[in-house]
């Protein structure tokens, strides 16, 4: 068979002249043109002629049958996926053929060619590897690069017979790295016993799973032997809230939503792979992430994600970065490319995006969650019975992301990042949205028993955990590959994405497939629930595991871990003075706050996010006058033609948890709550979410990770708002290749889910009129700048977090909540306009109001309350900024809680700021400039 | 008699059930038609009163946005949607349903197979969401009845918007992008995708076919924050009760 090869020119090419317009920015002043071939290399029987109107729009395209960049124009880079790595493109290139009445064709490529004028060859090829391609999954394509056939092709090894019998401990330590299973001795050893116990050899498979199956990722192994897995599960179930449906134990969390809905959050991390290839690392975070929803209860349906990145500073000049880490911005670039290469096609509306720096990110957060809605009457899955067929349905298996969940499980190095580079791999969003909407179909059918997502572990850890009460038999060879030289171990870990394993009765399982076929989602029965509660495999006539469930799943050793109080100079780094203002400075120091990169203006990336698919949205990611305010909260109404709201927020600050790890883990939660019930939220239905992401365990990492869960537990019971899902990363350290070691921050980021009876009560924060009394409710200390960003401009950290030994702070908050939600319920409710303070204090909360309603703001601040820079900048979490119209009574209003009169809005663009007696004005168009600059330094 | 819209589903389609929803607010009675089911005969088109294409990423925007279902259009259902747009019955392109329609031929020519036109990337070359103000021209059409010379608020949501067609095509504008002022305009952001001459939706000759880039389902109630985009889907109800 012989591989044709058609180049496609665009007429007009955007994508050509941005990446020309960046490059020429980025220094290549020399750069005179850019131009892109798109190569489609064809296998098969097929002429060009015939898959032309597939390939080609003679309107706005060209084409050729050889390269029609002349060389002499400059040197050309061609970028292609590897050979083992299946394209995005591929299934729909075969598929488009299939429509046109072709059907020679066997397999196809696509590269893009590009060609770079005015610099030398040297340079295009820094430009390709720094900007074009991912070197994990791509390759620079010559013309020997495919051989004599596209397809992935090879033949497997077969099954390996290993022993451990009589290995010292130094040689069972060996044994586990040469593998990459990155088993801690103490399993090793466990494995050594079984290896007994069973009196044969384990095949490389079993071993395999063995170790999946107990890897920190899949098994929480830190978390458990702090005995912390269970805090705040028992938290939760000492709340005991009459709206909880289902937590922690599947995919996601729910509560009741209305109309005997439930509607569920989920959060999840891909840090390590983020870190080591971004683009593929984020498209696999949202796939999974988005999974968990699909695959809660008997199947939900996605209404809302998210996407957090923390990385080091993206403005960091490549001379900084640490050895063996990626530079920021082309993280931060790449995460933002694909979000919206991921988000977009799922049709799933973007709730909130937000991008963090912090030096102790080289190992970056990579974030996302997922809400969904099911009915309440599917929300808990069934036990498979015996009899039960294991279907799998999405995408083929192949090599990509085997050991992800051992890789991801231990610390980082540049190492790592070469020899796990398998455990990275490509989203492909239209095979995960086809069977997104044929699971409601298949579940409202009765079709499905049990459902879950294959993440971590593949094939090994979805079969396990659903057969682990009855037993499983699978068939692998039954199991559709993109890659022929899987072997049997590969095919059960690989961790592919847009895959999900149903457990389905006998008796629905013709129409599961019928349905499935209807909707284009590839589905094939690979197994069979037994009742003998062992994992068995067979491939090629073999049985290649045999093991036993309660092995599997009891067997795990939990080491005792140790635990330190740390060294004071340990808990908390960059302690600093306070940086005295005065009038005098603050328009300096309003636009430093204003551009730093925690407050500036991130539309450039979110506007790339769609927010209003769905028709459900009420408040998306951006408001206000000019649509650009953040709104810092997600309002929809999931339910067509009802007025019930969801309310999903996140609160996430990397700062604070170098102050005091369990201060952050409080303020985090205020916050995240405090966002949700200043938009309308009811406060008695809130519900949270958890992601921790700490440092390579030490004994001092022990003492912060227990303190920061058990004052999650303890807030949580004192508000009553119960934990339902959440997530642990205990590896968030980065070794550099020069042998230095990067902590991340002591990390906790909270997302909540709530609702509201009547989304036409909403509270958008804009300010809605001239003359309004702006009163920030809640109280404030001026004295207490730790972890903000005001100190941060300043190169500072601080040493104490705002209300961090308040006694009275948790029951003030929450009577501010309770306050607010009963105003709101009024008619007539005077409250015109809601926010909730947080990073950057009082003033840009102040000036994002102001922008969004298109007024000025006119400030008299008391000098007797505090120092200026305390009271425009301490980010006095928990505490809500109003607008109430000047007649307002508002001892009336607020009497009992502290409450103090900020100003007034106008009509002129400035924020009026008068202390001590003397006054100055900030325009509003200088503080929008310095807003707006910093993010488009990095999305470029 | 409530009007039978067809809603098509494609793998990849992800605005079908917002836009079902916005023709049952219209007063129509929508269907979900999957592809699958017309390619093997057990749906057809003549059963229905108007066919609207929604928006999404059929087959993922692989190879170009719209490309692979339009051929699946043009090679395999190109009688019975032929007959269909001949008979005189709406057909309304949403996003990427107008990228189908433009790949497709049937717009702006209203012939399939005929390719005159594209929608291109975005001039800068990225996704865009954002509101987006447009003037309704004036068109003589049953879409744009009543609300000729008004600017109607609606979402933007795409990456291939830009209108490319051969010089000397014939382009009946039934949207444009608006600036503050109220004029069309080809400035970003006001005109997202940087389309010629604003241009965001456009008719067929006769007036029966209309795509359109930005998302009228997604502004019809209220909580939308707009209604505009209802106006769109009760023309279309109401044209087809009166024929």
């Amino acid at each position: 068979m012989g591989i044709v090869a058609v180049y496609v020119q665009r007429h007009d090419d955007p994508e050509a002249r941005m990446l020309e317009k960046r490059l020429r920015l980025q220094g290549y002043k020399t750069l005179s043109a850019v131009r892109i071939e798109r190569v489609y290399r064809l296998e098969g029987a097929v002429t060009i002629q015939s898959l032309l109107p597939l390939l080609v729009n003679p309107v706005s395209e060209s084409y050729s049958e050889e390269s029609s960049l002349v060389p002499e124009q400059g040197p050309v880079v061609e970028i292609g996926y590897q050979k083992a790595v299946t394209d995005p493109e591929t299934p729909s290139i075969l598929e488009g053929a299939r429509a046109l009445g072709v059907y020679g064709l066997e397999w196809a490529r696509l590269s893009m060619r590009y060609q770079f004028s005015g610099i030398t060859g040297d340079e295009a090829l820094r430009i390709a590897k720094a900007h074009l391609y991912n070197p994990i999954v791509q390759m620079i394509v010559t013309e020997s690069s495919y051989g004599s056939t596209l397809r992935p092709s090879g033949e497997p090894e077969p099954v390996r017979r290993i022993s451990l019998r009589g290995l010292s401990d130094a040689e069972l330590a060996k044994v586990s790295e040469r593998n990459s299973w990155y088993a801690p001795l103490e399993q090793m050893k466990a494995l050594q016993r079984y290896e007994e116990q069973r009196g044969r050899e384990l095949t490389d498979a079993e071993i395999e799973i063995i170790v999946q199956s107990w890897s920190d990722h899949c098994y929480h192994t830190t978390w458990k032997s702090l005995g912390l897995l269970k805090v705040l599960m028992n938290a939760t179930e000492s709340i005991d809230h009459p709206m909880v449906v289902s937590v922690f134990k599947d995919n996601a969390g729910a509560i009741e939503f209305f109309d005997g809905y439930a509607v569920t959050l989920k959060g999840e991390t891909h840090n390590f792979p983020s870190s080591i290839a971004t683009f593929g690392g984020v498209t696999t975070k949202h796939g999974g992430v988005i999974r968990d929803t699909i695959g809660f209860g008997k199947g939900a349906y996605p209404i809302g994600g998210s996407t957090i990145m923390g990385t080091m500073d993206p403005r960091t000049p490549d001379e900084e970065v640490p050895a063996g880490a990626l530079n920021p911005g082309h993280i931060v670039r790449e995460s933002i490319r694909g979000t919206a290469y991921y988000c977009n096609p799922m049709g799933i509306p973007m709730m909130y995006s937000v991008y963090r720096a912090h030096p102790g990110y080289p190992k970056c957060l990579a974030l996302g969650h997922s809400i969904g809605i099911i009915p309440k009457e599917h929300a808990l899955k069934e036990r498979p019975v015996p009899g039960d067929k294991l279907v799998l349905i999405g995408g083929p298996t192949g090599r990509d992301g085997i050991h992800g969940a051992t890789a991801s499980s231990v610390e980082m190095t540049g190492e790592t990042a070469e020899k796990e580079s398998a455990a990275v791999q490509i989203g492909h969003p239209i095979t995960e949205r086809k069977f997104m909407e044929a699971i409601p179909l298949l579940r409202d059918s009765g079709c499905i028993r049990a459902i879950t997502d294959l993440g971590a572990g593949g094939i090994s850890c979805a079969a396990g955990e659903m057969g682990e009460a009855t037993g499983v038999e699978v068939n692998l060879d039954a199991v559709p590959l993109k890659d022929q030289s899987l072997s049997a171990w590969e095919i059960l870990l690989s961790e592919s994405q847009e895959r999900m394993a149903m457990a389905i009765p006998a008796d629905r399982v013709a129409d599961a497939l019928r349905i499935l076929e209807r909707f284009s989602v590839d589905a094939t029965i690979i197994g069979t629930f037994t009742g003998d509660r062992r994992f068995r495999a067979s491939w090629r006539g073999e049985t290649v595991a045999d093991i036993d469930m309660s092995f599997l799943w009891g067997a795990c050793p939990i080491p005792q871990a140790q635990v330190k109080t740390p060294e004071p100079a340990k808990t908390c780094c960059c302690k600093g003075d306070v940086a005295k203002l005065d009038l005098a400075g603050l328009s300096d120091a309003a636009k430093r706050v204003l551009s730093h990169y925690h407050c500036c203006d991130q539309s450039q990336a979110g506007f790339q996010f769609d927010s209003t698919v769905q028709g459900r949205t009420v408040i998306g990611p951006y408001g206000g006058k000019t649509g650009k305010m953040p709104t810092n909260v997600f309002v929809a109404a999931p339910l067509r033609g009802k007025p019930y709201g969801v309310v999903s927020t996140i609160a996430y600050n990397p700062f604070y948890g170098d102050v005091d790890s369990a201060g952050l883990v409080k303020l985090m939660v205020v916050e995240a709550i405090a966002r949700a019930v200043a938009a309308g939220a009811d406060p008695q239905s809130i519900a949270l979410n958890d992601n921790f992401y700490t440092p390579k365990y030490t004994p001092e990492v022990g003492w912060h990770l227990k303190r920061m869960v058990e004052t999650a537990a303890s807030i949580s019971k004192e508000f009553g708002t119960p934990f339902i899902s959440g997530k642990d990363s205990s590896s968030g350290t980065f070794l550099t290749t020069d042998g230095k070691s990067i902590d991340v921050p002591l990390t906790f980021a909270v997302a909540t889910i709530g609702k509201m009876a009547d989304v036409s009560r909403v509270r958008t924060k804009d300010f809605k009129s001239i003359g309004s009394s702006i009163v920030l409710v809640g109280g404030i200390d001026p004295t207490r700048l730790g972890g903000s960003v005001y100190l941060d401009c300043f190169g500072k950290r601080g040493s104490e977090l705002y209300a961090s030994d308040d006694p009275s702070y948790t029951q003030r908050v929450k009577k501010l909540w309770y306050r607010l939600h009963d105003l709101y319920g009024r008619s007539g409710c005077c409250v015109k306009a809601a926010s909730a303070v947080g990073e950057g204090g009082v003033f840009v909360r102040l000036f994002e109001m102001a922008y969004g309603g298109g007024l000025g703001v006119d400030l008299s601040l008391d000098s007797s309350a505090g120092p200026l820079e305390g009271l425009l900048f301490s980010e006095c979490i928990g505490s809500v900024l109003v607008e109430v119209g000047s007649e307002s009574d508002l001892e009336e209003l607020f009497g009992d809680l502290p409450y103090v009169v900020l100003g007034r809005t106008i009509s002129e663009p400035v924020i009026r700021v008068s202390y001590c007696g003397d006054s100055v004005e900030l325009p509003m168009d200088d503080l929008v400039n310095a807003w707006e600059s910093t993010f488009g330094e990095v999305v470029l | 008699m409530r009007p039978k819209i067809a809603v098509l589903y494609a793998p990849g389609t992800n605005c079908h059930e917002e836009t079902a929803f916005a023709i049952e607010c219209a007063g129509g009675d929508p269907s979900m038609v999957i592809l699958h089911d017309l390619l093997a005969g057990e749906e057809k088109l003549s059963d229905y009163q108007g066919l609207v294409i929604p928006g999404g990423f059929s087959f993922g925007d692989h190879i170009v946005g719209g490309r692979i279902l339009a051929t699946y259009l043009v090679a395999r259902l190109n009688d019975e949607l032929q007959a269909f747009v001949d008979s005189g019955k709406p057909v309304l392109g949403i996003c990427n349903g107008d990228q189908v329609l433009m790949e497709s031929g049937i717009l702006p020519t209203g012939r399939i197979g005929e390719r005159v036109a594209a929608l291109a990337q975005n001039r800068m070359a990225r996704f865009e969401s954002r509101w987006a103000n447009l003037l309704v021209p004036s068109t003589g059409s049953f879409w744009t009845e009543g609300f000729e010379g008004t600017i109607l608020r609606l979402p933007v949501a795409h990456s291939e918007g830009r209108l490319y067609h051969t010089p000397g095509t014939e382009i009946r504008p039934a949207f444009l992008y608006a600036d503050g002022q109220g004029m069309p305009t080809e400035s970003y952001p006001a005109n997202p995708a940087g389309s010629p001459g604003g241009v965001a939706g456009v008719l067929d000759p006769r007036g029966t076919v209309l795509g359109l880039m930005p998302h009228p389902e997604r502004a019809v109630l209220k909580e939308h924050g707009s209604v505009d985009g209802l106006v769109l889907f009760e023309n279309m109800i109401r044209y087809c009760c009166q024929t």
